[in-house]
């Protein structure tokens, strides 16, 4: 074993130059007395993480920490979804926290940390990376929930967040023993070829250790069992926390999810479908079910992405390239389509936080209620939109893997997912008692609005190029 | 041949417009930019009938471009004999939508006019794609303007209408959705030529299931019974532009998704449903019938002749006889061109009295004469009046139905006589007798305009009504063509 090299350290160039970002936020700290500062320093790592991403998306691929670590056309085309993300949520935090009492300069040292986090997940080919990489996300994840201190409902969601995430992580790391344990080694490239040259299928050990690093990775992306935080924690959270983890922390898990499948459990596609076809119904089934009842914007929000997570696990049952693929795409454009809805939430203020307030929007900001209209057709897969050509993929490779009963539960969801969207259109458009008009909001809350209204729509018109992109490990 | 791609500027040429009203469209400029809007489209798709060549069963006006190549589908657009009357109905509709809606719609004009032409260019771009995915594409844009008319411009139960409208279309095409993936899994194209083609390869289990799945999304839009039930409501709360799109074109769809989709490329699925679909059929004519006979608000009443009527149209497509085929497309066109007046009449005079009530109705014809006498001829066109438009329609599916079971033909005969009574009766409640004393003082006259949006329709139903072949002659090569499966059996 030799150390990193020079060369290894320029496979990290977009984890590197956030974790920069965050030392220079670290030391201004107590001299930031402008969110603006934080703001733009925090806006320009993402835009430089992702253009460096981006341009290394077609490099092929390099791997290096002794072959922990790789950079590859999946790894780039997540981080680059990652930095989108942090750029997006920095954008829609601007103008809030200052009501909220919360330290600016550590807001967004740990929004850049956990997006270092994401980043490393989805570049690991090792499961102790891996499993590094997605606590540094989730212990930022947990304090930037319970950031507002003198709120009771945001340290209750941060408790409830840890406690519950604490036991996913143990999950996970008891899924890394035993896999460990049982083919010795913690590559993916390694427990591979010891599963395919020791035939080790019929040992229960390895199913359980299989479903305990599923089990752990299932609870980043939110999927049922292992849900029951979302809710809580985007409610308890500021509205841009919640869209962060919605959007980031499901990115992350699913990138590191597809790769763990495909990697190093890809022979094992009899053991894997039943789980990941459980989960994935599961969560169809429970997030849109219980989104109908919901009157809270997040808790709604919340459910709907369990719902999503059900929709984007629907690629990965077949455990084909093609399925990772379709995986991929659903779940960049989900990113941007929650972004969206969050997005709105979040520029109507207190307002936007509980159902009701969306009365009467068409009314009174027709541009707005015409975004968060963009958004919930997206949502529901409504064509010409991105949701629909996300919906189409993962559907397709749930029929071409034979799973018509789960592709029919999944149409089904989204008519019920219908219901729960057109809800909120219903009440913009339809209602005519009219709430107070909302204060105006930031000009990066537009920007970052029309930056995911324009992903939704374009991704829905030409996916083509994006799903070249989206290229299988 | 033109030098611009015909069919693509046609159909998105409203697109463009909708999305010039919202952005410049402010105060009364939106419903002049929405009139110029679809004359302009009206006019550019002039070559499409001018350029068009009966004699041949292959797609005309062919355009393709890469789209998907992950998916092998591509954006390819083009039209046959039995497409085109429906273009240009749904152009022309969107003109006398543009129209009648001049006075009627005070509140968010911008919305409404981009709502309308979003609309048409659903409606276009369904008739005029050549392949499935690019079909479903449109199917599903139209659900949302759609929704938004009617939840948003319509009557008192509007709300609860549009969410069920929704809700009904989109349980059925979520099931088309899966029957198109299994469709594109077994066949490996959604291409729809390429469909028929590869059908050999589909077994009669396979078609048999994805049949049932694109029929749940047909039934409901046509609406077959027993999922009809949210036409009513939509048609009844829907502002008059909104009852006219619905009743003119989105009826159509799923008679013409059986047309496209279910007769040549699942024939043998096709056979299987046949006896089930020819009694859904049947049940509708009479059944829509005597629904309609008791109605009390008018525009309910025109909404449940619709079932009544649509059951024609399914019945002579699943006859898979020559001149049942052609009698349905005919009197696809024909309904179109009919319920649209009728509505459209029904929302003139709604604008000045603001009941929908028959019973608020009575002697209008002493009121308003040439009104009556509109009224008066579409609802005869209705009955199937020899002469107009309807009557070759029906005289050729009833002989259709008669060719294939005489219960079928005695059933739509029981229907067109259930048809003339209440049409004739909703005639006489509302026109003839001694005026109702609740309509003293109020200007029931046509004015111009409304005249004006009349007059194309009823010339078409007269048009069709003394020389059908303006229709049929499009059709005879298609349908032939459609039921070549026949002698293969």
């Amino acid at each position: 074993m030799r150390g990193p090299s020079a060369a290894d350290l320029s496979l990290l160039v977009p984890e590197l130059i956030l974790v920069v970002a965050v030392l220079v936020l670290m030391l201004l700290a107590r001299r930031i007395r402008q969110g603006q500062v934080a703001t733009v320093g925090t806006v320009i790592a993402a835009l430089t993480a992702g253009i460096a991403a981006s341009q290394a998306l077609s490099w092929g691929t390099i791997s290096g920490f002794s072959g922990m670590f790789v950079l590859d056309g999946y790894s780039q085309f997540f981080k680059l979804l990652i930095a989108a993300t942090l750029l997006l949520a920095t954008l829609l935090s601007v103008g809030r926290r200052s009501d909220d009492g919360v330290p600016r300069g550590d807001y967004h040292v740990l929004l850049l940390l956990a997006a270092t986090g994401m980043m490393i997940s989805v570049s690991a080919v090792d499961l102790i990376p891996l499993y590094l990489a997605l606590e540094l996300m989730t212990i930022c994840s947990y304090i930037l929930v319970g950031i507002r201190v003198e709120r009771p409902a945001s340290n209750e969601a941060a408790i409830k967040y840890f406690l519950l995430g604490s036991f996913a992580s143990a999950l996970l790391l008891f899924g890394i023993s035993l896999t460990y344990g049982l083919t010795g080694t913690t590559a993916y490239e390694g427990i591979a070829s010891a599963l395919y040259s020791r035939g080790l299928v019929s040992q229960p050990f390895l199913l359980v250790a299989i479903g305990l690093v599923v089990g752990g990775l299932a609870f980043k992306i939110a999927a049922v069992p292992f849900h029951a935080w979302a809710p809580d924690a985007y409610q308890g959270a500021t509205a841009p926390v919640a869209a962060f983890l919605a959007a980031g922390s499901k990115a992350a898990g699913l990138a590191a999810l597809g790769r763990v499948l495909i990697v190093a459990f890809g022979t094992e596609t009899a053991l894997l479908s039943p789980i990941i076809v459980g989960l994935a119904g599961l969560s169809l089934l429970v997030g849109s079910v219980l989104a109908l009842s919901q009157t809270d914007m997040k808790r709604l929000l919340a459910y709907s992405s369990i719902a999503h997570a059900g929709y984007a696990l629907l690629g990965l049952v077949a455990g084909t390239p093609a399925g990772v693929s379709a995986t991929m795409t659903y779940a960049f454009f989900y990113v941007f389509m929650t972004l969206g809805a969050f997005g709105v939430v979040i520029a109507l203020g207190a307002r936007g936080e509980q159902l009701d307030g969306f009365q009467g929007l068409a009314a009174q900001r027709p541009a707005v209620a015409a975004v968060m209209l963009v958004f919930l057709l997206s949502l529901t897969g409504f064509p010409p939109t991105a949701g629909f050509v996300a919906k189409f993929g993962v559907i397709t490779s749930a029929v071409q893997a034979g799973h018509i009963v789960l592709a029919i539960l999944a149409v089904g969801c989204s008519v019920i997912t219908a219901f729960v969207y057109m809800r909120v259109a219903v009440l913009m458009y339809m209602s005519n008692t009219v709430a107070p008009a909302p204060a105006r909001f930031p000009l990066a809350v537009t920007a970052a609005l029309a930056v995911a209204a324009l992903v939704t729509l374009v991704g829905g018109v030409l996916p083509a190029g994006l799903m070249s992109w989206a290229v299988s490990p | 041949m033109t030098g611009y791609p015909v069919l693509s500027v046609t159909t998105f040429l409203p697109l463009v417009g909708a999305a010039a009203i919202l952005l410049f469209g402010g105060g009364r400029r939106a419903r002049w930019m929405a009139l110029a809007t679809t004359l302009a489209t009206l006019a550019v798709s002039m070559p499409l009938y001018t350029g068009f060549d009966k004699s041949s069963s292959a797609l005309q006006f062919v355009e393709s471009a890469h789209w998907i190549p992950a998916w092998n589908i591509a954006y390819s657009m083009g039209v046959d004999g039995i497409s085109l009357p429906f273009i240009f109905l749904s152009t022309l509709l969107s003109v006398l939508c543009v129209s009648v809606s001049w006075t009627a719609v005070q509140t968010k004009p911008r919305e409404f006019y981009a709502a309308l032409l979003v609309a048409e260019t659903a409606m276009i771009g369904l008739f005029a794609a050549s392949n499935l995915f690019l079909f479903f594409v449109f199917w599903e844009l139209i659900v949302v303007p759609i929704f938004l008319l009617v939840g948003v411009w319509g009557g008192p139960g509007r709300v609860f209408a549009s969410v069920k409208f929704l809700i009904f279309t989109l349980a059925g095409s979520v099931l088309m959705l899966v029957g198109m993936i299994a469709l594109q899994k077994a066949a490996g194209t959604l291409d729809f030529r390429a469909l028929a083609l590869a059908r050999e390869q589909l077994d009669p289990t396979t078609q048999g299931w994805l049949f049932a799945a694109f029929l749940a999304a047909f039934a409901v839009k046509v609406p077959m019974f027993p999922v009809h039930t949210w036409l009513p409501n939509a048609h009844t709360e829907a502002p008059t532009a909104g009852s006219v799109i619905l009743a003119g074109i989105l009826l159509k769809m799923g008679a013409y998704g059986f047309l496209r989709v279910s007769l040549p490329i699942l024939p043998e699925g096709v056979q299987l449903f046949l006896t089930p679909m020819l009694v859904l059929s049947a049940v509708a004519i009479v059944y829509g019938a005597y629904v309609t006979l008791v109605q009390t608000d008018v525009k309910r009443l025109i909404a449940y002749s619709s079932v009544s009527h649509m059951g024609f149209v399914t019945l002579g497509i699943f006859t898979l006889d020559q001149s049942g085929v052609e009698g349905a497309i005919l009197q696809m066109i024909n309904h179109g061109i009919i319920s649209a007046a009728l509505f459209l009449c029904v929302g003139m005079i709604y604008e000045r009295t603001h009941t929908r009530e028959i019973k608020d109705y009575g002697g209008v014809a002493k009121l308003a004469p040439v009104y009556s006498t509109m009224l008066a001829f579409f609802c005869l066109a209705a009955t199937g009046f020899p002469g107009l438009n309807s009557f070759v329609g029906e005289f050729l599916i009833v002989s259709g139905a008669f060719k294939t079971q005489v219960w079928l033909g005695a059933a739509a005969v029981w229907g067109v006589a259930l048809g003339t009574a209440y049409m004739v009766w909703l005639f006489y409640r509302m026109v003839m007798g001694k005026p109702n004393p609740g309509l003293e003082g109020l200007k029931l006259e046509l004015n111009a305009r409304e005249l004006a949006t009349l007059a194309p329709l009823a010339l078409l139903a007269l048009c069709l009504g003394l020389y059908p072949e303006l229709v049929l002659s499009y059709l005879r090569v298609p349908v032939a063509e459609l039921l070549a499966f026949r002698g293969l059996q």
